[in-house]
């Protein structure tokens, strides 16, 4: 069951790490394309990042619900073990993420209301500050997930 | 929850867990090794996990002040607030967790 709930855990996260990569750079700054040619980088963050919000923000609640799901079996068994290992290292970024999940999960209500249309203009640089501090939780997340998740292969 | 009372709430959220974090104020702790919730503090329970009930704290916190703040203050909450007062949060959380890698 454990499995199961980390692998879903796991494929929710690359969905949610999908949609915020590509809202967070559609943020960004329009640059016309030289000659009509879009790039792959052009066509990733040419999406309307309004159609983003609701599922970043289902996703990112339902992938911390998971981690809270998957997180007994860990604190009983993976956490003592990288203790025995003296890695507190790996202890401190798994800390982090969970801080940030947490964090994370407070900032939703603000995030969404900053993304509701009609776009507020007054709002554009707290809309992109806030989906850059988001997608910097959900990339710092995603990968010591899986870092953590494959200790045992990465560590000599 | 009108716009100007979730903004608060989010404001108030990260500051809430942060300090709920530090100063070790759980809502309840949760015992893995027995599958049980408790309110106070048993050791003889095993391990236990913190981080369900300072979210439940911070998050049950930050919706009573949001509520409770006066209408005209919650407007007056600026958009900026709203990306950097957590922005400046996560910046102290890992300020303090640099304790795990020296």
């Amino acid at each position: 069951m454990i499995v199961v709930l980390l692998i879903l855990h796991g494929l929710l996260a690359v969905a949610l790490l999908g949609a915020i990569t590509h809202q967070a750079l559609s943020v960004l700054p329009t640059v016309t394309p030289a000659r009509d040619r879009w790039s792959f980088l052009d066509r990733f963050r040419g999406v309307d990042g309004t159609a983003y919000a609701m599922p970043i923000v289902v996703l990112f609640a339902l992938t911390t619900l998971g981690g809270a799901l998957v997180y007994p079996p860990y604190r009983i068994d993976v956490r003592p073990a990288l203790e025995d290992m003296q890695n507190s290292a790996a202890n401190g970024v798994f800390e982090i993420k969970e801080h940030l999940g947490a964090i994370g999960l407070g900032l939703l209500p603000v995030y969404w209301l900053f993304w509701q249309r009609p776009l507020a203009p007054e709002r554009a640089v707290a809309r992109r500050n806030l989906t850059w501090l988001l997608a910097f939780f959900v990339w710092w997340n995603f990968i010591v997930g899986h870092v953590l998740n494959n200790i045992r292969g990465l560590l000599p | 929850m009108t716009g100007s009372r979730l903004t608060v709430f989010s404001i108030v959220f990260g500051i809430l867990y942060v300090v709920s974090f530090y100063y070790d104020l759980a809502l309840f702790r949760y015992y893995p090794e027995v599958g049980e919730f408790h309110f106070l503090r048993n050791d003889r329970l095993g391990v236990v996990i913190l981080w369900y009930g300072w979210i439940a704290t911070s998050a049950l916190a930050s919706a009573c002040i949001a509520f409770a703040v006066p209408r005209t203050l919650a407007d007056r909450v600026t958009p900026g607030l709203a990306w950097i007062i957590p922005t400046a949060v996560v910046i102290g959380m890992l300020i303090y967790e640099r304790r795990w890698f020296v």
